[in-house]
């Protein structure tokens, strides 16, 4: 009952200001709308874990020294750096998708949503960029560090594990944080494919009461909380992990 | 002895790279010549998907020049001395380079009319024209950034001794740090320059006749699964081979630029 007069409370003064919210009092728009808010925060939360185990995987391929392992890495990562998303998301979506589909005998046997395939694409492109990212800081490891930890006897794949790793991820931090608020921009290409994010809620809320401009409002609100709140936590991990001695 | 040893994994490097440059058109050339039918179904739409190219280089061009002059004036009046000026331009670019490019793409297109009334006459207001502002609003936020950033890596002894030579403010950013931001803002605007570029594919979403959009029409009217993924593979290409050079140019001069 409180929320209900909140939020006639909230129509009736935006409307004082020439906004129109009145969708929020009906049950069906207001849920597709609300919906739509929470799949957006879904698929960035899903994204972000997703994007770092591919990036981390894909810098270690690119940093291993076998040209097997790392020229065809190199080529996806030039190639999704280098292609606009949304032309992967719909190949992706009208190729591949079909080629499952074939594959498990019929479109309705086809395990595999819009929703797998924006968090495949997004997921991969995003963790291309931190493979770069991650492969700069590799390669900024002293070489003596490196010497040092051979020294005492660590393993290829224990100096990436517990040297290179560790002193990398510190090094792209800044980049890395920067590529998740790439991340949670590049959620609304589902758009294109009928995943019902915030962009897709929106326009079909906006067909109906053609609101544009107080979704809008709303929706450039909501990324900018998003990304300011997906900085703050990138600059609090990069001052908790912190090296004394190193950077500022 | 050393350099020669070096030389045979670089120079297969290079190989290598060239030839993952050229892989995407040599596989729709091969399948084209491997299948007669396929290749004359792709060689008849060929000059309807070039024009939607041409539309996605017409539509990054004009958004990253609206985008670089108001985005220079922004970055400079980011560093205003004075809070009215200054808070509203960050707030600004805040907000802009954290909304989705799609997001402001959809907002031009339906918040702008479809024509405006100049003295009189209705001039129509395109779609393709909607999309170059949605495009430029974020590229103008990323220039300020890249503008404010530049002119603050600038020594503040040059702005000293341009004052001691008796520039006055305006003369010395025009004159002395502007000049010199140019050299250090060169990369990252070659960088936005490509991003926005690929950020001209979401116009097929507000139904701009462009070259993903192209692509689609042509898939839908052939109806033949090769088809449809060798539309899709020459729409990578052209990106592709649009982005791949300012890319690597972008590396070589961020390399430069940093050993200099």
């Amino acid at each position: 009952m409180q929320d209900m007069n909140l939020s006639d409370l909230f129509v009736s003064l935006t409307s004082r200001i020439g906004l129109n919210y009145e969708f929020l009092a009906t049950g069906y728009e207001s849920q597709i709308w609300r919906d739509g808010f929470v799949t957006t925060l879904y698929l960035v939360a899903l994204l972000i874990p997703v994007s770092l185990i591919f990036g981390l995987l894909f810098a270690a391929c690119l940093t291993s020294g076998k040209l097997w392992l790392s020229s065809p890495v190199r080529g996806f990562v030039e190639l999704t750096r280098n292609t606009p998303t949304l032309v992967q998301l719909m190949f992706s979506f009208l190729v591949l998708n079909t080629f499952v589909s074939n594959l498990v005998g019929g479109a309705q046997n086809n395990p595999l949503t819009p929703f797998f395939w924006v968090v495949a694409v997004v997921g991969l492109h995003i963790a291309a960029l931190h493979a770069e990212a991650i492969r700069a800081g590799i390669e900024a490891v002293p070489a003596s560090t490196i010497e040092a930890a051979r020294g005492i006897g660590f393993s290829q794949f224990q100096i990436l594990r517990y040297v290179e790793v560790p002193l990398a991820f510190r090094a792209s931090l800044p980049a890395i944080v920067n590529n998740l608020i790439n991340l949670v921009k590049l959620t609304t290409v589902g758009n294109a494919i009928a995943v019902s994010e915030i962009t897709y809620a929106s326009i079909m809320v906006w067909t109906q009461r053609d609101n544009v401009v107080s979704l809008m409002i709303a929706i450039l609100l909501f990324f900018s909380i998003i990304n300011l709140i997906v900085a703050r936590i990138g600059l609090w991990v990069e001052r908790k992990l912190a090296v004394p001695g190193y950077g500022i | 002895m050393n350099t020669v040893a070096l030389a045979p994994p670089r120079k297969r490097r290079h190989l290598l790279r060239n030839s993952g440059f050229l892989a995407l058109p040599l596989i729709i050339l091969v399948w084209s010549v491997a299948d007669p039918s396929l290749g004359r179904e792709l060689l008849d739409w060929v000059p309807y998907l070039a024009s939607g190219f041409m539309m996605n280089i017409v539509i990054a061009l004009l958004a990253m020049t609206l985008g670089t002059l108001v985005g220079t004036l922004f970055g400079i009046l980011e560093l205003a001395p004075y809070r009215l000026v200054r808070y509203p331009v960050v707030a600004y670019v805040q907000v802009f380079r954290n909304a989705p490019h799609l997001v402001l793409i959809f907002a031009t297109t339906y918040i702008f009319p479809f024509e405006i009334v100049v003295a009189g006459h209705y001039l129509p207001f395109p779609d393709w024209v909607k999309a170059v502002i949605g495009l430029a609003i974020p590229a103008s936020a990323y220039v300020a950034e890249i503008t404010r950033g530049a002119i603050q890596s600038i020594p503040t002894t040059q702005w000293e001794a341009a004052k001691g030579l008796g520039f006055s403010q305006g003369q010395a950013l025009r004159w002395i740090i502007l000049p010199q931001c140019l050299r250090r803002s060169l990369p990252p605007w070659m960088n936005l320059f490509a991003s926005i570029t690929m950020g001209t594919a979401l116009a097929s979403l507000v139904g701009v006749h462009e070259l993903l959009h192209a692509a689609t029409d042509a898939s839908t009217a052939v109806r033949r699964l090769d088809f449809t993924i060798v539309a899709y593979l020459v729409v990578m290409a052209a990106f592709f081979m649009l982005c791949y050079p300012i890319s690597r140019l972008t590396r070589r001069l961020e390399g430069r630029f940093n050993a200099a």
